[in-house]
């Protein structure tokens, strides 16, 4: 089996071919490890849980954006693989790329809860309630470990660097549905702009690529109406939440106390 | 602040297109028993274009806003001018108001 | 026209290897550009009837001269006109009114976004239909007026 990559030392980018014969079962990952073990212990590539959950394995294997720890070579139905660094991030050396700007635009949007009156974060009067159904209509978004696949695919930003992204874009929206959050306002500024949510136009790569199925583009989507819809409702989504702030419905009078602390289990059993 | 406004009247503008742009379509369609060359002689023409002056006026601001806006978008996302994008806005906002003036023209002339 | 450039726009207008409205997004964008750049032509075109019976006639005759690469330009325009429309119409749903993208719910593996789900595919195949049959006539009539085929 033919393995090529797209090899870059900074200055000057070459396709290199390696043969591997890797085993059943094995992913893409551990072929690039393997090849640096056994053939060529300069090729660079970033990777750590080897379960797809850190994000950090982004490549573009066969032209798609993938996590290599996530792709088995059998899925991929072909003898030669190619593999690129992610589209649309400058280089630093063959598979590693650059996620500074990429980190930034996540930054831009805020994503953290806003409140107008910062206090509350710090010393809730109430309890911030948040009912088991508008949970459901963010918590798909919280799903993301930034691996940059969305923007990788993105067509939009591989014309326009300035672009804000799907992976921020739907961070905003996160935290934008929130009814804890009064922070749209703040927002606003930075989404609402020549190169923010309107430069989506919906190609819907974002969420084919996306290893956890966050559906980034489902999220700008409902961006766009909410940032629509802000101009002509003034209802309480508007402005600040009333009901999130609520008294607890029954003050628990009697808590249940724990059981007392049995150190014969623990480490001190022996002495 | 801007930009959603102005992709609030394409949204606006396109919708309107479809019922209009649609009617601009069926006069020159099989529907009205002409085959192409009669439906572009020029007595035809100039009867929809007198007869039809409102509709076909909403369809020339319609068409060229909507059409010269998303030329604009194309254009940023395909220069990435940057700094300079203020002359592809003054470009196209010069190229709207020429056509619009030379189609108005047209419109009132007949 | 530096090299960022360049393969931005092969990478933006390569739909290939992904889903079925990464090919509704190339086929907007191209027919939207075909559309406004015909535009221009066209606002042109209608003003010589104001120059009268004779003024238009010229035109039309300088224009038929063209011949066959006029009628397959009018039909490529139809065609973009129909598409770019109902294609529109689609994305209005989507962008503005929020429909067509599914419930709120978890994300369970093996991952299938809503947003690219079944009433997306729908619409798509729906509208691709209604646009391929209107093509077809839009073609036969272009050739009717030539007089290849009767009408």
């Amino acid at each position: 089996m033919k393995i090529r990559i797209l090899r870059n030392d900074g200055s000057k980018q070459w396709w290199q071919e390696y043969s591997e014969e890797p085993h059943k079962g094995a992913t893409v990952l551990d072929v690039l490890l393997n090849i640096r073990e056994t053939q060529d212990h300069t090729l660079a590539f970033r990777h750590s849980c080897q379960m797809g959950s850190c994000g950090s394995c982004g490549m573009v294997i066969n032209g798609k954006p993938s996590l290599a720890c996530q792709t088995r070579i059998t899925e991929l139905k072909s003898e030669t693989i190619r593999i690129e660094p992610l589209y649309s991030y400058p280089v630093i050396k063959d598979l590693v790329v650059d996620l500074n700007d990429f980190v930034n635009k996540h930054r831009s949007v805020k994503p953290y809860i806003i409140r107008k009156n910062p206090q509350e974060l710090e010393e809730a009067p109430m309890e911030f309630r948040v009912t088991s159904r508008e949970n459901m209509n963010f918590i798909q978004y919280d799903y993301c470990i930034m691996c940059g696949l969305c923007v990788a695919a993105c067509p939009t930003v591989a014309l326009d660097p300035q672009f804000t992204g799907p992976q921020a874009l739907a961070q905003a929206y996160r935290y934008i549905a929130d009814p804890r959050d009064e922070g749209f306002q703040e927002r606003q500024p930075e989404l609402d702009t020549s190169h923010g949510v309107w430069r989506c136009h919906f190609a819907g790569s974002c969420s084919f690529v996306c290893p956890k199925g966050v559906d980034p583009a489902k999220a700008i989507q409902l961006l766009k109406r909410e940032i629509l819809k802000r101009k002509f409702v003034r209802g309480p989504r508007a402005g600040a939440p009333a009901s999130v702030l609520v008294q607890p419905e029954k003050p628990i009078s009697n808590p249940p106390k724990a059981p007392p602390l049995d150190f014969k289990m623990g480490v001190n059993q022996n002495e | 602040m801007k930009e959603s406004w102005t992709m609030l009247l394409m949204y606006a503008l396109g919708l309107i297109m479809i019922f209009v742009l649609t009617f601009h379509l069926l006069l020159v369609s099989p529907l009205t028993g002409r085959t192409f060359a009669e439906a572009l002689s020029y007595n035809y023409v100039l009867h929809n274009l007198t007869y039809y002056q409102i509709i076909f006026g909403i369809l020339l601001y319609a068409a060229t806003i909507h059409g010269l806006n998303g030329l604009r978008i194309v254009l940023i996302e395909w220069l990435h001018p940057g700094r300079f994008q203020w002359i592809i806005n003054a470009v196209i906002v010069v190229l709207m108001a020429m056509l619009l003036a030379l189609g108005t023209y047209t419109l009132i002339a007949l | 026209m530096n090299k960022r450039f360049k393969s931005g726009l092969l990478t933006s207008l390569n739909p290939t290897r992904y889903n079925l409205e990464r090919w509704s997004y190339t086929l907007h964008r191209i027919t939207g550009v075909i559309l406004a750049l015909f535009l221009i032509a066209h606002i042109f075109e209608i003003y010589h009837v104001t120059l009268g019976i004779a003024g238009w006639d010229q035109t039309m005759a300088e224009l038929s001269n063209l011949g066959v690469i006029e009628l397959i330009g009018m039909w490529i325009i139809a065609g973009s006109a129909l598409y770019h429309g109902a294609n529109g119409l689609r994305l209005i749903l989507n962008e503005v009114f929020g429909l067509l993208l599914g419930k709120p719910r978890l994300p369970e593996y093996p991952y299938s976004p809503l947003s690219l789900g079944r009433n997306q595919k729908i619409a798509i195949y729906v509208i691709t239909l209604i646009v391929v049959a209107l093509w077809i006539w839009a073609g036969l009539y272009l050739l009717a007026g030539l007089g290849i085929v009767r009408w």
